[in-house]
């Protein structure tokens, strides 16, 4: 066995060197992109003052040491905005899948393609162990490859959000860490299925493009859909945990948690509502009047942006849609606060980090196992031409 | 169980190959059509016909790569498509086209195919390379089309295999290197006492190499019998009279612009069979006989 792992990366040798060559590259890259943001030493607490270039003059004059406060966060931003980070970070999003497909697609089509596998077929009895060899190559090459990526975008994930920790948040969970691995080791699998089912490459490279990128797209919500869902807790029950430990990611956008929000459930009392309901109650409490002019809006969190919302135990946000454009104000009910509509966000906590990347990583695993299966069934069966 | 029985028989009847009413049909196309056909133990057998005769199919229904669609097969007695391990662990084979992988070096073919055939005599095919004067640290991509075809053929005899398939492994070398591809296998299947079949559709080549042959026609098997019974049982003629006793086989154009008519006369046959016929060439005959796979026998000619 051991013979056939290194013909194989002699057969692939272009391959081999390829996906080596740039999966170093990036992991070195993102290396450097990390130190460049950690070299700047910018305080967490000039991230959380950072204003940019707006003054606000109900708060008094810029002291000097507030100025260079603001003009190192703005150097960190600048810094995590420039397109070679951004690059960087796209790469380590997409290399994983295209390592995987690139080395995957050409194991047993191009040995149908160019004539070779009579002659491999013809002297192996078993083509699944001649299969398991070349397979085998492959999971040898992207998984240290790929986990080395991982791990520098892990370590550039913690500069990118200083407070961060990137083993207990779910920021860009999916493009990091181990599970790039088995999104490699998926790409490599789905893909080298297809090149035995089509005997093409260059086809198999191509659809297994698609699938990829439908895949990868409808990811996020198909786990939060379907099997995360029923692990979300209340943030309520999390968030004073979490400001402890100190999960807040800072950036330009402002504060976010390091929990993966799921969805949000609406309370009235303790009483589970819903959006209609919560909308009947702010039609029936809140006091809207026509005002003069658009530009005269109320500010964002009364008119109910994402920020607003997604704080946790705010009130739930009034469906203003039937209200005009900016033609009438709307001020909130003159009640007691803790009897209006309470919007929770339902959360997978960020300390769940470890157990999601593994349930997911899992599901990767299991997908490549079916994927591989076919393979191994497929090209038993298949003529080698 | 089957399988040995098969192997036993095999050994008894001396019988390396055999097929009955084997059938291959690619959708409404019939490849092999009802093919009986019998390799004996030690021979080398010319499997001759024209493009799309079905040659190439009746090799590879015996490498397993193709599922038959009726009858049956049996490599040193044993079923290729229900013990595929067991009957290529039987098999040499040699690919239509020099199959070779382009990024690896003579030394790497030997070294892969040992890493797939656990009875692989890599030393026995380094031996034969060298003999020829082929550096095995060359790249595969490199050789040239009739050191490609040695480097196949070095493979096949290195499994050691009591059978070698060979598909039309000539076709696309000059005559020097067919010459010598031909010596070589010559030389090991005497020293190895291997079987041989061997496809092709060039007589001339296999004429030489062969002591027995197969004439494919249309997925009919038009002719099977040892090469000299082949040339003796056949005789030529320009005319559509009959030797007596003889049996016309198939007519076709000569040189010129003759058409010349094979008969099949028995041994048997009187003097006068003889006197007014020619002696046919083994090219001859077959064109006889791949004139009347095709329909065209001597007595609808005009």
């Amino acid at each position: 066995m051991r013979a056939r792992i290194i013909l194989t990366f002699k057969q692939h040798r272009f391959e081999t060197v390829a996906v080596t060559i740039v999966s170093v590259g990036l992991t070195v890259a993102a290396l450097i992109e990390a130190y460049r943001l950690n070299s700047l030493n910018v305080p967490l607490s000039c991230l959380l003052s950072y204003h940019g270039d707006f003054v606000d003059p109900s708060q008094g004059p810029i002291t000097a040491a507030q100025a260079h406060c603001n003009e190192l966060a703005k150097s960190f931003f600048d810094t995590k905005q420039s397109l070679d980070m951004n690059l960087v970070q796209l790469l380590l999003l997409l290399v994983p899948l295209l390592a995987g497909i690139v080395v995957g697609a050409p194991l047993v089509a191009r040995e149908i393609e160019q004539g070779t596998a009579p002659l491999s077929w013809g002297l192996s009895g078993s083509r699944r162990r001649w299969l398991l060899g070349k397979v085998l190559a492959g999971v040898l090459l992207l998984a240290p490859l790929m986990l080395a990526v991982g791990l520098a975008a892990n370590v550039l994930e913690g500069a990118l959000s200083p407070g961060l920790n990137p083993y207990a948040s779910f920021s860009n969970y999916l493009g990091r860490g181990v599970i790039d691995v088995f999104w490699a080791l998926a790409a490599f699998a789905g893909t080298f299925a297809l090149g035995t089912l089509l005997g093409r490459t260059m086809p198999a490279v191509v659809v297994a493009l698609v699938v990829c990128f439908f895949v990868r797209a409808a990811w996020d919500s198909g786990m939060g859909h379907f099997v995360l869902r029923s692990f979300a807790v209340p943030q309520v029950q999390q968030d004073q945990q979490n400001q402890q430990i100190g999960y807040v990611v800072y950036g330009p956008g402002g504060p976010a948690f390091a929990d993966m929000t799921l969805y949000y459930k609406t309370f009235i009392d303790g009483k589970e509502v819903t959006d209609a309901q919560a909308n009947a109650w702010y039609a029936q409490n809140m006091v809207c009047t026509p005002i003069p002019t658009p530009s005269d809006s109320t500010s964002p969190a009364e008119a109910g942006s994402p920020g607003a919302s997604s704080s946790p135990g705010a009130p739930a946000t009034p469906d203003y849609s039937n209200m005009g454009n900016g033609g009438i104000a709307c001020q909130g009910p003159t009640i007691d606060p803790s009897h209006m509509p309470q919007q929770i966000p339902y959360v997978i906590p960020g300390s769940w980090y470890w157990q999601i990347v593994a349930l997911e990583s899992g599901i990767l695993l299991l997908g490549s196992l079916f994927c591989g299966a076919i393979a191994f069934v497929w090209v038993d069966r298949r003529r080698p031409y | 169980m089957a399988t040995d029985a098969g192997v036993l028989l095999a050994q008894a009847t001396g019988i390396a190959l055999q097929a009955h009413a084997l059938s291959k049909r690619f959708g409404r196309k019939v490849a092999l059509d009802a093919v009986d056909l019998t390799v004996p133990a030690g021979s080398v057998t010319a499997l001759v016909g024209p493009n799309g005769a079905g040659k190439t199919t009746l090799i590879r229904v015996c490498m397993a790569f193709e599922r038959p669609n009726g009858g049956m097969v049996e490599v040193d007695g044993v079923d290729p498509w229900k013990h595929r391990s067991e009957a290529l662990r039987r098999v040499g084979y040699v690919p239509q086209t020099p199959a070779v992988y382009r990024g690896l070096d003579v030394d790497d073919h030997l070294a892969m195919a040992r890493s797939l055939h656990s009875g692989f005599d890599a030393e026995y095919a380094r031996k034969r390379l060298n003999q020829l004067g082929i550096p095995l640290d060359q790249r595969a991509d490199t050789l040239s089309g009739g050191q490609a075809a040695q480097l196949g053929l070095a493979i096949a005899l290195g499994t050691r295999a009591k059978v070698l398939l060979l598909d039309e492994p000539l076709a696309n070398l000059d005559p020097l290197a067919r010459r010598e591809f031909i010596q070589v296998l010559i030389d090991a299947v005497k020293s190895d006492g291997s079987t041989a079949l061997l496809s092709s559709h060039i007589v001339t080549d296999v004429e030489e190499a062969c002591d027995r042959l197969v004439i494919l026609g249309a997925g009919k098997v038009l002719l099977d019998c040892p090469l000299e019974e082949a040339r003796q049982a056949h005789r030529l003629t320009d005319s559509k009279s009959p030797p007596p006793g003889g049996v016309a086989v198939g007519s076709f154009a000569g040189k010129g612009l003759t058409r010349l008519t094979l008969w099949r006369v028995p041994a048997d046959a009187g003097d006068g069979a003889w006197a007014a016929t020619e002696p046919a060439s083994l090219e001859e005959v077959v064109l006889g006989y791949l004139a009347a796979g095709r329909g065209t026998t001597g007595l609808q000619l005009n």
